[in-house]
């Protein structure tokens, strides 16, 4: 060969400084997760108060529930974040599968027929984004944003824009029982995210879905039927929505509106998880620290007696540092 | 003889009018390296993407092992045994090595991952096969483009691979890599695998394979081994085609250079280029994928700015840090991909082609919709372009008449250099003479042109001068009539520079 093209080796080393960028974003998330845990334990009077940290947990359950769903959206259609999918109808959904609960609870079904009615509609509802996003190939965040708005839609047809109250001994266990000092509530965080950990990062299943996020034509190429995929996981989504749903009637003790208000904590939580994560992918486990981190904030914002609602902005702040810092980790 | 692994006959797929294949046969014998060769449009990837399972066919039998495969899909022939090397690495970014080696075949304890076995398998077969010490958990992303490559042929291994199918998998590699994929290749036949190559350059079809199948015009016009038959009777098998009166002639004086170029360098694309383009000329520029003509072309038009190197237009060094510049300097480019740079497919025709010279036909910060109207109705009418009337939207034409808006766009705006990329790639025979004949206007008209083209047999009977750009450097220079489209495959292939280097 008379001329050589120095292309495929010119490039390692930017690959390199890629590299130590986003260990140094990686690094800096943890560092700001400790230091701010610090700042509480030393600024805020309680904060360390084993009740209040039970609460936090329990605060965060909720939220990390739901955002478990959306990031199994995200490793299914596309670790960026930006250019994949993204599931915006989750906490609409929920809103309605806890009125779809709370409605036949007070008709007197029962809470096993509630309950699964209640995840039904959750998963139904996570078809429904699948169908609009695999089959009609609308773009996830055009898609979800319309089902999100039937099911909020459905949610006031169903209660009337009403709070409607539900009593039942299951939500009691659920609301106040404990098991080795540790809530019911936080029990259900635990066991979900050990399974999910399990599903995601250790089974075959796992790999696969993230490899179906993380290049679609390769998942194809290796015989892997990449739409089902996708579908599995927004139906898994409405799953988690209906799960929740039942977590926060019971905390709550009815059906109340306003869940879908907890979407933008849900995507920050989501989106955070992914720089807790050596590849910067989502993950369950940076999903719960990311969880953790957004209730121990409002937590601490409660406790330092500053408005709650500096913490939406806190929230809003948060996806946009998180999306601009991994979409440019990935630039180089 | 031994049972063909695979066995492919009669196979036809048409696109739409297209027929890219018409009774195509393609038999492959386990323990052989079988090259796949022919020009661009012939149908390799056609009956390769058939064999895939990508695309179905419209007839033909396909044998695996003497199993014969009714509908094929990617899942299906895998099992089978076959494997595909893509052209383009598919491998997710964010796995890790072994991730990507075992996917969908993962080593597992009950419903666990079993990630130690994993490494150490992956860790194992890199060693086994290509005698290569990586990190099973290095991510995809961080690897070469070599190592992908690599990492790819070690998944098809993992997976019990018979039949191995590698389309172009040295384009991307430099030389030392490719001895080394050769050599495992080697290894792998004599394990008594099929390997079916798919390569432009001639002189890795003549290094490596036994046996080789010319495809021309979707068709299989001659089975051949290399050592026998020689490279040179291969390039002619391919580009044996019937030169009737397509290409018409004209009669120019050629001028004064308008563009000239001195030592153009664009790191990683192409290095030291220095050529120049007169006043009714047609320069043609061909080399093969990856040779760096795209980007010589591009930069020329400002979308890239050159490392090194000075443009000349005119007698006046200038340069241009975006086509916009370029443009205002009287270049324009005929792009490759009309539906992606061409034209505003939304657009009606008339808007279209008035975007280029809005200038021109504007006054006080208002189109002037008489001027406008009377220029694109004369461009229409001049280039034959088949549209109801020019307030159609250009989606709804046929592509060659969507690549006379194009070419009507850039006339419209009085250029002197004309860059053309593939202009008649993907349109008809008929519109194919109409762009030529477009072509030969604008050279008697005074301007200069160059011509990119990877069809070798226009670039032969439509340019004045031909240059082969291979692997980033001008390699040669032929007048009209001093060079056939054979004799230029060679050169652009390599296969020249491989004699040269023998006979040295």
């Amino acid at each position: 060969m008379t001329t050589t093209i120095d292309a495929p080796n010119g490039r390692e080393g930017q690959l390199n400084s890629g590299n130590l960028s986003k260990l140094a974003i990686r690094l800096g998330a943890f560092a700001a997760f400790a230091g701010i845990v610090i700042y509480f334990a030393i600024a805020a009077r309680g904060f360390t108060s084993p009740f209040n940290l039970t609460n936090i947990v329990e605060q965060s359950t909720i939220l990390g529930l739901l955002a478990f769903g959306v990031t199994v959206v995200f490793i299914g259609t596309g670790t960026d974040v930006q250019r994949g999918g993204i599931d915006l109808s989750i906490a609409a959904n929920a809103g309605l599968c806890a009125a779809v609960y709370a409605v036949l609870m007070r008709q007197g079904f029962g809470d096993a027929v509630s309950i699964v009615a209640a995840i039904a509609t959750g998963m139904i509802i996570g078809l429904l984004n699948g169908l609009a996003v695999v089959t009609l190939r609308i773009i996830p965040l055009l898609a979800t944003l319309a089902v999100m708005n039937i099911a909020a839609g459905l949610e006031l047809v169903l209660t009337e824009n009403t709070v409607i109250p539900v009593q039942s001994p299951l939500l009691q266990v659920i609301a106040f029982g404990r098991f080795l000092g540790i809530s019911t509530l936080a029990w259900c965080f635990i066991v979900i995210s050990v399974l999910l950990i399990w599903a995601l990062q250790y089974s075959p299943l796992g790999l696969r879905l993230y490899a179906v996020g993380g290049h679609h034509e390769a998942a194809r190429a290796a015989g892997i039927r990449t739409g089902r995929y996708v579908y599995a996981a927004y139906i898994f989504a409405g799953f988690m929505a209906g799960v929740t749903s039942i977590l926060i009637v019971s905390r709550l003790s009815a059906s109340t509106t306003g869940t879908g208000l907890m979407l933008l904590p849900i995507l920050a939580a989501a989106l955070l998880g992914t720089v807790f994560s050596r590849r910067f992918i989502p993950t369950i486990g940076g999903t719960l620290l990311a969880a953790l981190f957004i209730g121990v904030l409002a937590n601490g914002f409660q406790l330092l007696g500053i408005s709650s609602y500096w913490v939406a902005g806190v929230q809003g702040v948060l996806i946009l540092c998180v999306v601009a810092m991994t979409s440019f980790a990935k630039r180089d | 003889m031994t049972q063909a692994a695979i066995e492919m006959h009669g196979v036809n797929k048409t696109f739409g009018p297209v027929r890219a294949l018409m009774d195509a046969n393609l038999v492959v014998h386990p323990g052989t390296i079988h090259g796949l060769v022919g020009q661009n449009g012939a149908g390799k990837s056609t009956i390769i993407k058939v064999l895939a399972g990508i695309y179905k066919r419209d007839s033909g039998t396909v044998r695996v092992h003497g199993q014969e495969l009714d509908a094929i899909t990617p899942a299906a022939i895998e099992a089978c045994g076959v494997h595909f090397i893509h052209q383009d690495r598919l491998l997710v970014p964010t796995a890790t090595v072994a991730e990507a080696i075992f996917l969908r075949n993962e080593p597992h304890i009950g419903p666990f991952i079993n990630y130690r076995q994993m490494n150490k398998r992956a860790t194992e077969l890199l060693k086994r096969y290509f005698d290569l010490d990586l990190d099973p958990r290095t991510l995809i992303s961080e690897l070469s483009t070599a190592k992908q490559k690599i990492v790819q042929i070690t998944r098809a291994l993992a997976n019990d691979a018979k039949v191995l199918v590698l389309d172009e998998p040295t384009a991307a590699l430099v030389s030392k890599e490719v001895s080394s994929l050769f050599a495992v290749l080697r290894r792998l036949k004599a394990d008594n695998l099929a390997i079916i190559f798919i390569s432009h350059y001639m002189s890795e079809i003549d290094e490596i394979c036994d046996v080789v199948t010319v495809l021309r015009n979707g068709s299989d016009v001659g089975v051949v081994t290399p050592a026998e038959a020689g490279i040179e009777a291969i390039v002619q098998m391919m580009t044996n085609r019937d030169t009737s009166e397509m290409y018409p002639r004209r009669d120019v004086t050629i001028g004064e250079p308008v563009l000239s170029v001195n030592g153009l360098t664009l790191a990683g694309h192409f290095r030291d280029v220095s050529l120049e383009v007169r006043a009714g000329e047609i320069l043609g520029i061909t080399g093969l994928l990856g040779s760096g003509d795209k980007e010589l072309v591009s930069t020329l038009f400002g979308q890239s700015v050159p490392d090194r190197g000075e443009i000349v237009l005119n007698g006046k060094p200038v340069s241009f840090r975006s086509p916009v510049q370029a443009v205002r300097h009287g270049i324009a480019k005929i792009p490759e991909d009309r539906r992606a740079h061409g034209v505003a497919t939304g657009l009606s025709v008339g808007e279209n082609i008035a975007l280029a010279s809005l200038d021109q036909m504007s006054g006080w910060g208002f189109v002037n919709t008489r001027t406008e109207a009377a220029k694109t109705e004369a461009l229409i009418k001049e280039l034959g372009i088949k549209t109801p009337d020019r307030h159609t939207m250009v989606k709804n034409l046929s592509g060659g008449n969507q690549q006379k808006v194009v070419v009507a766009k850039w006339l419209s705006c009085d250029s002197q250099v004309y860059l053309l990329d593939e202009p008649t790639v993907a349109v008809d025979v008929g519109a194919k003479v109409e762009i030529y004949n477009l072509m030969n206007r604008l050279a008697s008209e005074g301007k200069a042109l160059i011509f990119l083209s990877s069809d070798l047999e226009e670039i032969v009977e439509m340019c004045d001068r031909v240059l082969v750009i291979y692997r980033g450097a001008l390699i040669g220079e032929y007048q009209r009539g001093e060079i056939d489209a054979d004799r230029l495959l060679a050169a652009a292939s390599g296969a020249q520079m491989e004699q040269e280097g023998r006979s040295a």
